[in-house]
């Protein structure tokens, strides 16, 4: 849908440049430089988003108590574990794995359920209905989080639901996020409104046209949604911070931050804290990383 | 009755909308003579029941401070469930200062505060003046089990809001000078003196100052403080300064004194000229208290509350001295008391939890921990606070300070007031700013917060 | 089923949905609009206050100091960010072998949680012990105090925030793989070089794909500036990274001053609205037809 005619304005554009570029056919020597010249590139671009993974590893594996160090360290010496050991001494932090993937656990299905349903209604309904809704998830996209925290804590407050799971859990029963809503209602765009058709004359409502066909076919939109709401729940730091009270519920980012407040500057056990948060996030990652990527582009931003 | 309060004050919140919203903009007493507020009502006296009902029920309890501190409550709380297997209490632990008071203000606001709360004399102001909390005073008079008179005033003084003893303080600690003593002996200092100088602690700080590695920076700094106007307090009234103009009815600060300006410059002059305690990068870098713990800073300002962590210190000696004394004789008060929000539901068992937390038996296994310096008279000068077998040896140091000890404003307004000082004198002290600067900074931007 | 009916009960599939965006959106906002104009401390009942709120907002220096930081930290993060994410889809948005593992290695930093992204960085940001003074040190460079000094505390929150791009990124590649290969091709046969063939072809057609990506980052850097500031600084050194999220939660929810909270929420709204709008005519609206 995009507009057909810049192309084809900009070609005269770029012709005075002809003579400035070599343009001679490519022999085999020379892409294989330019291949090699871009591996070197990327495994640039790719090493400065992942060392510092490895800094925070080796940082972490610092034996405690020890000087801090004064030159760059791959791996100290000695390689002590025991900063791990003590993060759960110190805290619950198993107590605080388990809520984390509790709260997790519950969202996504409801997410799911919920994005998928009002996307399917949005892709169905008459245009004057889609375009009303779409405009709500776009606006709703919009909305600076930190202008609700104020008053939804009032609300939730009201619904007596501060220091309760379901506090954690209640934007789930918008989707979590109308960006997911998106994402299904793009999928469900791209169905054959005559395989629909034929389903509904067959008998079928919404709800089984949804399980039978919409579903299933939307896979791919179905794993980016889920991994990106397990990181949505795993990572919110803020909801639990307004909304909890009891340690008992405590998940694993308020426990990071108390263990920032029992010592601020004791960075071998920060550190730990860090890695025990975020491995669970990187092994999913790495894990569905391909369908992610597929899912994302099929399902996800493909402008039609 | 908090959910009746919650909802009459939600209710009344969407009138004011609704007023709002349906164009009545102008009328400034729309909510005039309306309901009370809730959780007003100071004056209920506790409902009087038969002596003989033990209460019960599950009631929580909010602290702060390190884990070696909750372990200390942690005793007193199951010691308190076996002498009341009937009431069941639940610990909430926030380790922070600044996210135990937000964590208070949303608890508050939604009207589910813990049913016993742990405050500072400098915070519970503003809780009091908007009668957020149930007076205490009433309950003391008719306890049986623990009588105003066996406590040091100077800790229940404090907690007298209008007229009325709002909370039960567990302790009256003040500011101290713990010390390495393997560092002292090393840079061969004896023990400070019980009347040593500002000069003399100025001369071990600068002879704990080293590098020991000779590469040009510090290793080893000789002091270590947090840098707020309630550290710089104590050296302001020795050297004749107040913080405010008047102590009894405060309206304005009076850091623009030459006395308080003179005590400030001496406070800023520790880093910016001395550089006897670490500067913003090495502070940011590994903190004072860490750099004490890890036997890397000679001496340490702080009050009773570090005790419990560091009794956890195994590689090197240390102990406790007095603040050096100025011009006159002048200690600062640090005091939590045990207070009880007024919209609580089970006043009968909180009441008989702080009762038991602030009787002897309570007050001595808090003590026996480190954490405090008891307010009650007796524990306080009894083995268990001033055993010599325990860290610190010199104990007595903080009873000794007791006749000259010193509080803050009581105010509302005086945690904001303290949080934007800080702000100030933190750029005065790491040499970002002239102290004249911040001291009229600080003077015009407190000023709003006398009049509320 | 008729149509009517399949269309009404169709409804009823997105009833969760609007009751979920009521009670989380919708209602928390108009109330806070009316808290804007009460006085309310949560302890007692609010009374109506006018536009007493926002008089007081207009001389609270704290708030004009959190309101320039906030642009300043818009004004570095987004175009950086923008910057890179183009640069980086363009360097990767051709498949060929590995290029999977170095799309990945650049989302990687996206999925951390944001607690554990803020302490990450503050410990690399860390003046004395950091591995990145490290290794500007032991190559010959200054090395800034970072978070520490008051002059370059701001940007260095903001530089941080600058790795999380992996939703523009997946966003900038699927723009760019709609480029049909034509166009390219043509592009090349008229021997164009790679920043003419950048300039003429892609920039044009990615417009609406990179006005998402603005558009999402400028929401996000007001969403997302507030663990960083909180567990890195604090707002400090002397309030250089006070941003207006971490003042609206600490005149709220630490000061007790609810309606002066929604007063700040209500111009954050605003002003975050203008912003996207202005956006938006600078890049000359949507360039879709029927779009999305």
């Amino acid at each position: 849908m995009m507009k057909p005619s810049e192309p084809q304005r900009a070609a005269p554009e770029c012709s005075p440049r002809r003579t400035q570029v070599a343009a001679g056919p490519r022999s085999p020597f020379r892409l294989r430089l330019r291949a090699v010249g871009f591996h070197l590139i990327a495994l640039g671009v790719a090493l400065t988003f992942l060392v510092p993974g490895a800094w925070v590893v080796a940082a972490s594996l610092r034996q405690p108590g020890t000087p801090p160090p004064r030159r760059i360290e791959w791996l100290p010496n000695p390689v002590s574990w025991s900063n791990y050991t003590e993060l759960f001494e110190l805290l619950p932090m198993g107590r605080y794995l388990a809520n984390s993937l509790f709260v997790a656990a519950l969202a996504v299905p409801l997410t799911l359920v919920v994005a998928s349903w009002a996307a399917f209604a949005m892709a169905q309904l008459p245009a004057r209905w889609r375009y009303v809704l779409l405009g709500l998830a776009v606006a709703l996209r919009m909305v600076p989080l930190p202008a609700l925290w104020l008053t939804r804590f009032l609300v939730l407050s009201e619904l007596r639901l501060i220091d309760t799971f379901a506090a954690l859990l209640a934007p789930a029963w918008m989707g979590t996020s109308p960006f997911f809503v998106l994402i299904y209602y793009w999928s469900f765009r791209r169905l054959p409104p005559a395989l629909i058709e034929a389903a509904r004359l067959d008998g079928l409502g919404p709800l089984g046209i949804w399980a039978r066909i919409a579903w299933p076919l939307a896979r791919p939109a179905t794993v980016a949604v889920s991994v990106l709401t397990f990181v949505h729940y795993w990572s919110d730091f803020i909801s639990p911070l307004l909304y909890l009270k009891s340690e008992a519920r405590y998940t694993v980012p308020v426990g990071l931050r108390v263990l920032q407040q029992l010592d601020a500057t004791n960075w071998p056990l920060l550190m730990a804290g860090v890695v025990v948060m975020v491995l669970p996030v990187m092994v999913l990652f790495v894990f569905v990383q391909r369908a992610f990527w597929v899912g994302e582009r099929i399902a996800g931003v493909q402008g039609n | 009755m908090p959910r009746s309060a919650v909802y009459s004050r939600l209710t009344l919140l969407a009138a004011v909308i609704m007023l709002a919203l349906a164009g009545c903009a102008g009328s400034n007493n729309a909510t005039d003579g309306g309901p009370s507020p809730p959780g007003g009502a100071g004056n209920s006296l506790p409902a009087d029941r038969p002596a003989t009902a033990e209460p019960s029920g599950a009631i929580s309890f909010m602290i702060f401070g390190d884990t070696a501190e909750k372990a200390a409550y942690e005793q007193l709380v199951a010691a308190f469930e076996e002498r009341h297997p009937a009431i069941d209490v639940s610990l909430i632990h926030i380790p922070g200062q600044s996210d135990y008071r937000q964590r208070l203000g949303v608890d508050f606001a939604a009207g589910t505060p813990a049913d016993v709360v742990l405050l500072n004399y400098r915070r519970y102001a503003a809780y009091a003046a908007r009668g957020a909390l149930e007076p205490l005073g009433p309950y003391l008079e008719r306890s049986t089990l623990i009588d105003q008179a066996d406590f040091y005033q100077e800790s229940i003084q404090p907690f007298i809001w209008e007229g009325q003893l709002m909370c039960i303080p567990q302790n009256l600690s003040s500011l101290v000078v713990y010390y390495n003593r393997d560092l002292f002996r090393a840079a061969g200092l004896s023990d400070p003196s019980a009347d040593w100088t500002w000069e003399e602690f100025l001369a071990a700080a600068q002879a704990l100052t080293r590098d020991t590695d000779g590469d040009g920076a510090t290793d080893q700094y000789g002091l270590g403080t947090e840098v707020s106007i309630f550290r710089a307090a104590p050296f302001i009234w020795q050297n004749g300064g107040e913080l405010v103009d008047n102590p009894e009815a405060p309206t304005r600060l009076a850091l623009d004194s030459p006395a308080a300006r003179e005590a400030l410059q001496w406070f800023v002059d520790l880093q910016v000229r001395h550089k006897v305690v670490p500067d913003a990068v090495a502070e940011a870098a590994e903190d004072s208290e860490s750099r004490f713990l890890n036997g890397r800073l000679g001496m340490f300002l702080n009050s009773r509350r570090g005790v419990p962590t560091y009794r956890t210190i195994e590689r090197f000696d240390w102990d406790v001295a007095p603040l050096p004394q100025g011009k006159q004789k002048a200690g600062i008060l640090h005091a939590d008391a045990y207070c009880m929000p007024a919209v609580s539901e089970n006043k009968a068992a909180i009441w008989t939890f702080i009762e038991f937390a602030n009787a002897a038996e309570g007050q001595h296994i808090i003590a026996a921990s480190g954490r405090t310096v008891p307010s009650l008279r007796a524990v306080a000068e009894s083995p268990t606070f001033l055993n010599p077998g325990q860290k610190p040896a010199n104990s007595q140091v903080f009873l000794d300070v007791i006749p000259w000890i010193r509080t803050v404003p009581i105010m509302a307004g005086w945690a904001e007031i303290e949080e934007l000082s800080a702000e100030e004198l933190s750029r005065a002290y790491y040499g970002q700013a002239s102290l004249d600067e911040v001291i009229r900074a600080t003077q015009e931007r407190a000023q709003p917060l006398f009049t509320p | 089923m008729t149509h009517r009916r399949y269309q009404r009960s169709l409804l009823l599939l997105l009833l969760p949905f609007l009751f979920g965006v009521t009670l989380l959106v919708v209602a928390p906002a108009i109330l806070s609009l009316g808290l804007a104009f009460t006085h309310y401390d949560g302890l007692s009942a609010p009374s109506w206050a006018g536009w007493a709120n926002f008089q007081a907002l207009a001389t609270n220096q704290l708030f004009g100091i959190a309101v320039v930081n906030s642009l300043l930290f818009v004004a570095i993060s987004v175009p950086l960010r923008t910057l890179l994410t183009f640069g980086l889809a363009l360097l990767f948005a051709r498949p060929r072998r590995g290029v999977g593992l170095y799309r990945a290695a650049v989302y990687l930093p996206t999925v951390v949680p944001g607690v554990a992204y803020a302490l990450i960085w503050l410990w690399i940001l860390n003046p004395l012990y950091g591995p990145l003074n490290l290794l500007l040190g032991s190559v010959g460079l200054p090395t800034p105090a970072w978070l520490v000094d008051p002059r370059t505390a701001l940007a260095a929150v903001a530089l941080a925030a600058v790795f999380q791009l992996g939703e523009g990124f997946v966003i900038l590649l699927a723009g760019l793989q709609e480029i049909p290969d034509e166009y390219y091709e043509t592009a090349t046969l008229d021997g164009a070089g790679r920043l003419a063939m950048v300039r003429a072809i892609v920039l044009p057609l990615l417009t609406p794909w990179l006005l998402l990506v603005v558009l999402r980052d400028l929401i996000v850097s007001v969403q997302s500036s507030f663990t960083p500031v909180l567990l890195m600084t604090g707002g400090g050194p002397y309030y250089a990274t006070l941003l207006v999220p971490l003042l609206i939660y600490q005149t709220a929810f630490e000061r007790l001053r609810f309606g002066e909270g929604a007063a700040m929420t209500l111009l954050v709204f605003l002003g975050v609205g203008l912003l996207i709008a202005l956006t938006y005519r600078l890049f000359g609206g949507w360039g879709y037809d029927e779009a999305v």
